[in-house]
């Protein structure tokens, strides 16, 4: 008797993690998001945080637009327009389009493969917080980086090296202050974000699929977000090195990038490029993978070649490792490496070329129903096609010693990010709202958001071509009068503010729809796919039983069967419909609630800040307080029982 | 949307864009137009560039034409029946694949043999000029020996005279002395020739000529620092005569 009560009053470790475990299960509001680890709690979080941050860059790119409207103009001071352009790169790539991709590899993955989560459901919610902390440590710099060192005086103190950071300007002799330490730390943290979710997507896709899903029944977004994943993993082990050489020689007199040293700032490009071109692939290829879900389902056909879709894909992820040099053609690199290089370039636009092809072809002799998703499809592809012929032209390269630097080049790649990564975003956006929110967004208020996007972003970036051509170069904070350029700049500045309007619209439409009281059903667009065959918003356990998979499109085959002339008829309804089996996820083992990941996720900005004022012993001291939090976190996290 | 509504909107977008041209064709002065070259260089560029333009516009047009008139042409309908189901055709994948390829060889040749030849080095007889660029301005120093002082110093001054018709051999330093350091920036005279940057540590080479006189607008192209966007300078180019006096000039001032 005495020793039954002697057990009780001193459980083990493991006994006390349970019950903490059982706290946490019954997390409420708030605290039910902070703890979750469920793919599609982390995916909503991933979309609303990452849209945010496309409102802080965006007024970012008004600022700089209003600056550059008119000659001459002073609105900003050139140290305040090169911290803002940079601000502008570096949230638009890494805290927007970057994460709005992780927001749908974290919602469709597991719905699209029949899975009932991630393969790391904790690992994916600290990939999310520690994303969301290195975003803000980031943009705290606006406000401690500043040259005076302390905190904000009336000035924005925020890296002002440019989103490519070249060396030797981001060195403390040409810029002090500690924007550039916030930048490389804040990029450190966020890759450390990115390399956990790109390992989770590798595992999640090879090991998660339902019986039956073999690779080639995959949907394209599947493959692509798969191809994406690997690009991540390899791609941001080599800025981290990079970004470690330069925080050395900023924070320790390393001599990595140093001329007088025996350094070379050269080897910095070829670091950042050789990362950053596969980073161009993997802000695009998700929203490729978005249009080819899109574009099938409301042309009622099915993707049109799709293994030369999925390979030509792969061909684009493989061949991204080999261009970085295009990036670098007036460096002095040479005449050998710049043949090269421009010869791969010119290659890569084939697959490219043949995705456009088979989207075409998709909808030939479709059905299309035009509305919002659709029409984003398909301003992707008008857009993206902008973007790709001017890649190819970038490829000339004694043609592209004129363009390079200019705003030629700045029209280009917002060619490929806004008309191409950010359409097929938004389009996914209209596509899936009703899957996770159960309404459907306004389609009123959706073709207008479209169509003031679709003629601001031609307004903004069409000109800024002939910008380029004129002789404009980027990244200067103004420019006299009497060069050609003040009616192009104001042209563009108007498109901006079109398009800032158009962003309105879009917030209008959810706030709209998310107060209308009609729902939707599990599959308001008749899909294809796996996601659309269970209800919306789906349960926290996706399916009630996993799916068996017996072909591509296994969801359109659950409803049709074709005749002999290749037409689908509905087959007579059996109900093994999803929507039925509302309470049947009772057994169900899901992985329980943790906040330890955001515990885990909480020390590396401490650490960073610790580094960075690493002079003052009152912050010093954060270094060994971030460790231990991590520690903890990850310590906890190891201890814990994952499911009951 | 019906289909009347595609057909205006897609009348106002040609509309726009044909306006976009024209007004751009009217504004293509300026002292920095890549297409009003004053060079061989620059000359030869802007015909590489128009040489893609072309099949690039070509296939643009192609491309949004198909847009349109797919979308148009199988839009939905009231009472439509299902679509056939077409997967896929392997001859079309192998042709779309293949058809670009040829016409990426057309481009590739010029573009190699662009490079070879505006890579090779500046003849002996060219004029000598070392570039200096630094935080934020420029000096241009003539390295051939009739241009040194009696102490053997290069001429030097902020902005460069150059004589027309003859070949500008340029050799770019950051930096006011071989000791001391400075970020990246680049040498740009757009009407001139294509860029070249100007790394800390190494000696960058390029060469030009302009064959019209005139005064030739340049400015840093690579970004470095505040005074970014001011870091401007001239490039003159006068007959050969006109060119020895004022040389003789500036070296008599030195």
């Amino acid at each position: 008797m005495s020793g039954a009560v002697i057990g009780q009053q001193r459980p083990t470790i493991g006994e006390a993690l349970r019950r903490i475990r059982l706290e946490a299960a019954t997390y409420h509001g708030v605290w039910s998001w902070i703890a979750t680890v469920d793919h599609k709690r982390i995916g909503l979080m991933y979309g609303a945080t990452a849209f945010v941050f496309f409102l802080v860059g965006g007024v970012e790119a008004l600022i700089i637009r209003l600056q550059l409207a008119r000659p001459d103009a002073s609105l900003v001071d050139p140290d305040q327009f090169n911290r803002l352009f940079t601000m502008h790169g570096t949230t638009m790539v890494f805290l927007v389009v970057m994460p709005l991709s992780a927001a749908f590899f974290n919602l469709l993955v597991p719905l699209m493969i029949g899975a009932r989560d991630v393969a790391f459901p904790r690992l994916n919610a600290f990939s999310y917080w520690v994303f969301l902390t290195g975003g803000l440590f980031m943009t705290a710099s606006f406000f401690t980086g500043n040259p005076a060192g302390a905190f904000f005086e009336g000035h924005l103190g925020a890296p002002d090296g440019g989103w490519f950071g070249y060396a030797p300007l981001t060195s403390t002799q040409f810029s002090q202050g500690t924007g550039i330490d916030f930048w490389a730390f804040g990029l450190l943290i966020l890759g450390v974000s990115s390399m956990a979710g790109g390992f989770n997507f590798i595992v999640t896709i090879i090991n998660m699929r339902a019986p039956g899903m073999t690779l080639f029944r995959m949907p394209v977004f599947v493959w692509m977000t798969l191809a994406t994943s690997f690009l991540i993993i390899f791609a941001m082990p080599i800025i981290t090195v990079a970004l470690f050489q330069l925080l050395f020689d900023r924070l320790f007199g390393g001599v990595f990038f140093s001329v007088a040293d025996g350094g070379t700032p050269l080897l910095w490009q070829h670091m950042f490029w050789l990362f950053g071109h596969p980073e161009v692939y993997i802000l695009i290829l998700p929203a490729m993978g978005i249009v080819s879900e899109i574009l099938p389902t409301f042309s009622r056909k099915p993707l049109f070649g799709y293994p030369f879709v999925v390979f030509s894909g792969l061909a684009i992820a493989f061949m991204s490792w080999g261009v970085w040099a295009h990036h670098m053609y007036t460096t002095g690199l040479g005449t050998t490496a710049n043949a090269a290089f421009g010869v791969a370039t010119i290659l890569i636009s084939v697959p490219t070329g043949i995705k456009i092809f088979n989207w075409l072809g998709t909808m030939w002799g479709g059905s299309i129903k035009i509305n919002t998703p659709l029409l984003f499809s398909v301003g992707f592809i008008a857009m993206f096609t902008i973007g790709g012929l001017t890649g190819v032209m970038h490829s000339m390269v004694p043609s592209d010693y004129q363009q390079q630097d200019t705003y030629f080049v700045v029209a280009h790649f917002h060619q490929v990010l806004v008309g191409g990564a950010l359409f097929g975003l938004f389009g996914g956006i209209y596509y899936w709202f009703p899957k996770f929110s159960g309404r459907l967004l306004n389609e009123k208020w959706g073709q207008l958001h479209f169509w003031t996007m679709f003629v601001g972003f031609n307004l903004t970036f069409q000109p800024m071509m002939i910008l380029g051509l004129l002789g404009m170069p980027r990244r200067i904070s103004s420019y006299s009068d009497g060069l050609g350029w003040g009616f192009w700049n104001m042209m563009a500045t108007a498109g901006a503010f079109l398009i800032a309007f158009s962003v309105v619209a879009f917030i209008v439409n959810v706030v709209v729809s998310m107060r209308s009281r009609e729902r939707v059903g599990g599959d308001p667009w008749d899909g294809r796919t796996l996601e659309w065959a269970i209800p919306s918003p789906p349960p926290a356990y996706n399916f009630a039983t996993i799916p068996t998979v017996k072909a591509l499109d296994d969801f359109w085959n659950t409803k049709y069967v074709e005749n002999e002339a290749g037409i689908p008829v509905p087959v007579v309804a059996d109900g093994a419909n999803g929507d039925d089996e509302e309470d049947a996820g009772h057994g169900i083992h899901l992985p329980s609630p943790s906040v330890l990941p955001l515990i885990a996720a909480l020390g590396p900005v401490f650490i960073a800040t610790g580094f960075i004022y690493h002079g003052n012993p009152w912050l010093l001291p954060l270094i060994p307080v971030g460790a231990v939090t991590t520690l903890v976190g990850l310590y906890g996290w190891a201890l814990e029982p994952v499911t009951e | 949307m019906n289909a009347r509504r595609v057909r205006t909107l897609t009348g106002v977008a040609l509309a726009v864009a044909l306006a976009t041209l024209l007004a751009g064709c009217g504004a293509f002065g300026g002292d920095q137009n890549t297409f009003n070259p004053g060079g061989d260089v620059a000359e030869r560029q802007r015909d590489l560039f128009l040489l893609g333009l072309w099949p690039a516009i070509v296939i643009l047009m192609g491309v949004l034409t198909a847009v349109v008139y797919i979308v148009v042409r199988f839009r939905r309908r009231e009472g439509d029946e299902m679509p056939k189901q077409v997967h896929g055709n392997n001859r079309l994948e192998i042709a779309w694949t293949i058809a670009p390829l040829f016409l990426l060889a057309f481009i590739a040749v010029p573009t190699v043999d662009g490079i070879i030849d505006l890579g090779r080095a500046a003849d002996d007889d060219a004029l000598h000029v070392r570039v200096v660029a630094f935080q934020w301005d420029w000096r241009f120093q003539y390295l051939d020996a009739e241009y040194a002082d009696a102490d053997g110093n290069p001429l030097t001054v902020p902005d460069l005279y150059i004589p027309v018709d003859r070949q500008i051999g340029v050799e770019l330093q950051a930096g006011l002395n071989a000791a001391a350091t400075d970020v990246i920036h680049s040498f740009w005279v757009p009407k001139l020739a294509g860029k070249q940057d100007v790394m800390p540590g190494r000696t960058n080479r390029m060469w030009f000529n302009a064959t019209e006189a005139g005064v030739y607008s340049g400015q840093c192209a690579e970004f470095c620092g505040i005074g970014h966007a001011v870091m401007k300078f001239t490039v003159t180019a006068v007959e050969p005569a006109e060119f020895e006096s004022w040389a003789e000039e500036q070296l008599a001032g030195q």
